[in-house]
């Protein structure tokens, strides 16, 4: 039931685990057989980040390590070149002395619009650079995705322009909760504003793959199941060769 | 700790005269004085500031006015900082009142965070005491609170209600009698000689051996830059 459950709301396979990066069960769980924890501590962050590293190497796939100087501390980043529909751009961040409702409002309209199925024939594409980090949250004892966007020349975009290029399958979602959203939030290692999808939702999502994995006593790598499943929210491409292939440091 | 109200009260009511001045950089329409106000160190610049916005913009034409962003001898300031912190960070070795510079045009992107309303300073704030439950209570008392007593608190914030405010403030300061303390402390330790603008890291309150630990403890542990070989205190 949990697979059914999974496949159905995520609309992917959950049956393909990394086998090499386990997940930590947690102190209190040592020998007992008790429901996986979705947590995870920092040490087991890094090293299922190294796993998922070494694999992107071998398929070019243009992630890698930042360490935080004279720290222990790092992050997974990455940044991407990607075509979009012109309207996306249109959405300037307009700051108004009334300005209370514009949000709503303009992602109302863009959901109108691709429901109407309205297309030009011939769409000259604008592309948009995507800065990808992954973070460890000690707080919440979970992953975190952060991500800055901006046009070829280096304008940022906004949080309405953000949202309109969130896919969308998601928007409804995403627009529910006022903590489960995408916001602008300071990168907690740069210093920088980025934006930062909320991770109050990871148990959710989490819980039925680490129970399954756990079930099949296979060994799962958090951070591959946990980026497959945010990352297309963000149009963030995870192959599913990361989900299937071994890579085993010898 | 929830128990020393006069302390609560003395921290709750901090005040820190601030002097606003219009950039020279903005086009007027006349001459812009300066204004004056008395903020809350437990509140935060946006908030607090609408005044300051209606006062400069009466000389200002609406073609001139973009989102408001407030500067300290160069540095743009973090209105999702408490006051206080900023105060402290930037301006606490000078004299006062504060002087903050207000601007209108050109809004430092790479700096700023972006704060088009009061839904926005709501959300972050509720953001933040939502993280500092999950180390002191694993989530479990935020989560417990209805919607509602969520609100009361951020109103009680917003509209400078300190019972109003503590009256659910309280539940989050609370723990078991028996586990000595909360599971972790929620604690940042605001620097300004690095990128990363915060250390912020897992401790708990208690040592393995049970014994109460202190905010000397945990710089020892996490900052010792902070204390210096003497045992006296660094500055900043």
């Amino acid at each position: 039931m949990h697979l059914g459950i999974f496949k159905i709301t995520y609309n992917r396979t959950a049956t393909h685990f990394m086998d090499d990066c386990f997940v930590n069960l947690g102190e209190e769980m040592a020998g007992e057989r008790n429901p996986a924890s979705c947590y995870l501590d920092e040490r087991t962050f890094q090293l299922c980040c190294q796993l998922f590293l070494q694999h992107s190497e071998t398929i070019q796939d243009g992630w890698s390590w930042e360490q935080i100087k004279g720290t222990d501390e790092g992050f997974m980043k990455k940044t991407v070149l990607m075509p979009v529909k012109p309207s996306v751009l249109h959405k300037q961040h307009e700051y108004s002395i009334q300005d209370e409702n514009m949000v709503t409002d303009d992602i109302q309209a863009n959901v109108e619009d691709e429901t109407a199925g309205v297309q030009a024939v011939c769409e000259i594409h604008a592309v948009l650079r995507y800065e990808y980090h992954v973070l460890y949250s000690c707080s919440y004892q979970i992953p975190v995705l952060y991500f800055r966007a901006s046009t070829l020349d280096g304008r940022p975009l906004s949080l309405e322009e953000v949202w309109s290029n969130v896919h969308p399958n998601y928007r409804q979602r995403l627009q529910q909760g006022p903590w489960d959203t995408l916001t602008q939030q300071e990168h907690p290692l740069l210093g920088q504003p980025f934006f930062m999808l909320h991770p109050c939702r990871t148990e959710e999502f989490m819980k039925p793959a680490l129970d399954l994995a756990q079930a099949e006593n296979k060994r799962m790598n958090y951070i591959v199941t946990w980026l497959s499943v945010v990352g297309p929210v963000l149009r963030l491409d995870v192959p599913l060769s990361y989900s299937t292939e071994v890579s085993a440091p010898d | 700790m929830a128990d020393d109200k006069d302390v609560l009260r003395d921290v709750w009511f901090g005040r820190i005269p601030a002097c606003f001045t219009l950039s020279p950089e903005e086009t007027t329409e006349r001459e812009a004085e300066p204004y004056y106000l008395l903020l809350p160190r437990v509140s935060y610049l946006t908030l607090v500031t609408d005044k300051v916005k209606k006062h400069f913009l009466r000389v200002m034409k609406a073609e001139d006015v973009e989102e408001m962003w407030l500067e300290y001898e160069g540095t743009p300031l973090k209105w999702h900082y408490p006051i206080g912190v900023l105060f402290d960070l930037h301006a606490s070795n000078t004299a006062l009142p504060w002087n903050v510079t207000v601007h209108f045009k050109n809004f430092p992107e790479d700096d700023l965070l972006h704060c088009a309303s009061n839904s926005v300073i709501e959300a972050h704030f509720m953001s933040c005491i939502k993280e500092a439950d999950a180390l002191k209570h694993k989530g479990q008392v935020i989560n417990d609170m209805q919607k509602k007593d969520h609100k009361q608190l951020w109103m009680g914030l917003q509209n400078d209600k300190f019972d109003q405010f503590w009256a659910m403030n309280r539940k989050l300061m609370e723990y078991p009698t028996e586990e000595g303390g909360f599971r972790y402390i929620p604690f940042r330790i605001y620097q300004t000689m690095s990128d990363r603008p915060f250390i912020q890291k897992l401790f708990r309150p208690v040592s393995p051996e049970g014994h109460t630990l202190t905010l000397g403890d945990l710089l020892k542990e996490l900052f010792p830059a902070a204390i210096c070989a003497e045992g006296g205190w660094h500055q900043r």
